[in-house]
């Protein structure tokens, strides 16, 4: 059985996959059933080479952080403890990548928005390719929950407004208190009644 | 899991809000500001797409653009699902075509001094744009013409385009664009 390569290239990243078509499932010569090792290689930075293991975890750590980038929500994606994770590091992203070898330090390359961006397009090529009969574990892209779009804005901004609306409004309520002279206060006293002048009835005459 | 979307043929579709019509057409705005020959390359590319059905030619898709609330000439009416699909197809296609020069203004191993003239022209061209297309008596249309070139929000929309550039891109614009309103 000969083995297949199929090589994915954008501007600064390159993505080489090796393997073997399943003929236990009707898949052809030309497809790749099952993965026997892949490399990437971006410019400036050694070459990362794994299993199918180390690919998935690339494309799940990955996948997700370009999506919720897209919606201005920067946080780590991947395991702690897995083989990838993936961070913003200032205006760049810290790419983590750790062996699953005893003794290994694990591995960070900074890439920056361009460099990403290859590296995504790599995986999506990958992923969109029906030669490739692998399956991908990472979640559908979904537009995200209310409480992640809120969560972006920092507290200070979020606050803000409301604070500020609050602070306004006791001070104009202190202000008009202040301004507005209140009504003179009543006497306890009641006046003296008045005299009533009596009608004159006809008895009186 | 995640399953191949298809590469260009719109489906059903999506609902967009107002935000996200918004975000759409300044997507489409900022195509327009990279590539002089936009709007054509626009039509050009969803001929070659197979959506002649929806943009038969400049007007039409113009005529589909309008339903941003931000623009001089706005439609009342929501935007159709089919055609928002298509816009958002269009973009991703078009953003293809401009990989190489987002590429170029995203790269920090670019010479300095170029990218900074890049991003200049890039800042001018969608100023003037926003000027011509824009309604300037709404705040957002305010806030665009005060961006800084190579500001925060000008990054944004080029990192945007860039990520969703390729048949790929379809389902993340598609899930940014139908976002909560925060």
């Amino acid at each position: 059985m000969l083995k297949t390569t199929y090589q994915y290239e954008q501007t600064a990243a390159r993505l080489v996959v090796e393997g073997f078509p399943d003929l236990s499932a009707g898949q052809s010569n030309e497809a790749i059933g099952i993965l026997s090792s892949w490399r990437l290689q971006l410019i400036g930075a050694p070459e990362l080479e794994g299993t199918r293991d180390h690919l998935e975890a690339l494309m799940a750590a990955v996948m997700p952080y370009a999506r919720h980038r897209l919606s201005g929500v920067q946080r780590r994606f991947g395991l702690e403890d897995g083989f990838v994770s993936i961070a913003p590091d200032q205006a760049n992203h810290r790419l983590e990548l750790r062996s699953s070898r005893e003794g290994v330090e694990p591995l960070q390359l900074k890439l920056d928005d361009a460099e990403l961006a290859d590296l995504v397009r790599c995986l999506d090529r990958l992923r969109l390719d029906n030669r490739v009969k692998l399956t991908w574990t990472f979640p559908e892209d979904r537009p995200l929950k209310h409480q992640e779009i809120v969560d972006r804005i920092p507290l200070q901004k979020r606050l803000g407004p409301p604070l500020l609306a609050g602070v306004a409004l006791a001070a104009c309520t202190i202000a008009t208190a202040w301004l507005v002279p209140l009504p003179q206060g009543t006497k306890e006293t009641s006046p003296a009644p008045a005299p009533v002048d009596k009608p004159e009835t006809q008895s009186d005459r | 899991m995640t399953e191949a979307p298809a590469p260009s043929a719109p489906t059903d579709g999506a609902r967009l809000s107002r935000r996200g019509v918004e975000r759409l057409d300044l997507l489409l705005l900022t195509i327009e500001a990279l590539d002089l020959n936009g709007g054509e390359a626009m039509v050009w590319t969803s001929q070659q797409m197979g959506l002649q059905a929806q943009f038969p030619n400049r007007v039409e898709l113009w005529k589909r653009r309008c339903h941003n609330p931000l623009r001089r000439t706005t439609r009342r009416d929501q935007l159709d699902p089919v055609d928002a699909e298509s816009l958002i197809c269009l973009v991703c296609a078009m953003a293809d075509r401009l990989y190489p020069m987002l590429h170029q203004l995203l790269s920090s191993r670019e010479p300095e001094q170029l990218t900074q003239q890049r991003w200049q022209l890039f800042h001018e061209r969608l100023r003037d744009l926003i000027e011509e297309r824009m309604n300037p008596r709404r705040e957002a249309v305010v806030r665009l013409l005060t961006m800084e070139p190579a500001g925060p929000l000008h990054r944004q929309l080029i990192s945007t385009l860039a990520f969703c550039a390729g048949p790929g891109g379809i389902d993340r614009l598609r899930a940014t664009l139908l976002d909560p309103t925060p």
